[in-house]
């Protein structure tokens, strides 16, 4: 059973590098803050994978947690930003 | 200036999730010694919930219940609780930090008190790098305006 999460693993960094590329070669701000934020969720289930694959779920949850948290809250901050600065017409 | 959000969806989730984000940043203040965390840890859970309170709310809404002489008075407090217990142990007779010493006054045995001087410093900690956190996202998004300048403006 740890080997299909180790690859599930493997598999969720590979689609990283793709939100990666969206990220910073992406045509536009909008591209780039949806591939960042598509970043951030795919590193939580990361987590969580890691933490099946130690034995330590409970711990990884917290973590995984105030990861979303920040996530969320990133990327409203990073909305409203570009709100100000007048990338994005509302 | 960060105005007041007009959108209904952002409001209602910011007024939804600042209890949960709260409640949260106690855990891990409390959890510190059995779970990923601390006191720096929570203290930056609690002022990424001002930081959403910013975004949703505005910052006006926001300086009416954290203004930045509460976030200057709350980041000392927390620096005094930390130096406080420590030189508290220092006048017990122990070391700076040495929580055994403090069974004398809390009236428990000495794993107890340090468990709860550990305790002790974690919210000294909290307090003080959220109220730090805090300064800084003001300062940043407000790009150095203060409370004087915006009332001198009014």
């Amino acid at each position: 059973m740890t080997h299909f999460f180790l690859i599930i693993g493997v598999a969720m960094c590979v689609l990283v590098l793709f939100c990666l590329y969206r990220a910073t070669c992406g045509p536009g701000v909008l591209n780039r803050a949806a591939g960042i934020s598509a970043i951030g969720t795919k590193t939580l289930i990361i987590l969580l994978l890691m933490g099946v694959i130690y034995g330590r779920v409970e711990m990884f949850i917290d973590i995984s947690m105030v990861y979303a948290l920040l996530n969320f809250i990133g990327c409203l901050v990073l909305a409203k930003y570009l709100e100000r600065s007048g990338e994005v017409s509302c | 200036m960060i105005r007041e959000s007009d959108d209904v969806i952002i409001k209602t989730l910011a007024r939804v999730l600042m209890p949960f984000i709260v409640v949260y940043a106690l855990y891990v203040v409390m959890h510190g010694h059995h779970s990923p965390g601390g006191g720096f840890q929570g203290g930056v859970i609690l002022a990424a919930g001002f930081v959403l309170l910013v975004i949703s709310h505005g910052l006006e809404q926001t300086r009416r219940r954290m203004s930045e002489k509460m976030a200057g008075a709350i980041s000392s407090v927390g620096v005094f609780i930390y130096g406080g217990i420590g030189v508290l142990c220092l006048i017990l007779g122990g070391n700076y930090l040495d929580y055994g010493k403090l069974s004398k006054i809390l009236g428990v045995n000495s794993a107890d008190a340090r468990s709860l001087g550990i305790l002790g410093v974690e919210i000294g900690v909290a307090l003080a790098v959220m109220a730090v956190m805090c300064t800084i996202f003001f300062a940043i998004f407000t790009v150095g305006e203060t409370d004087e300048d915006e009332g001198s403006e009014k």
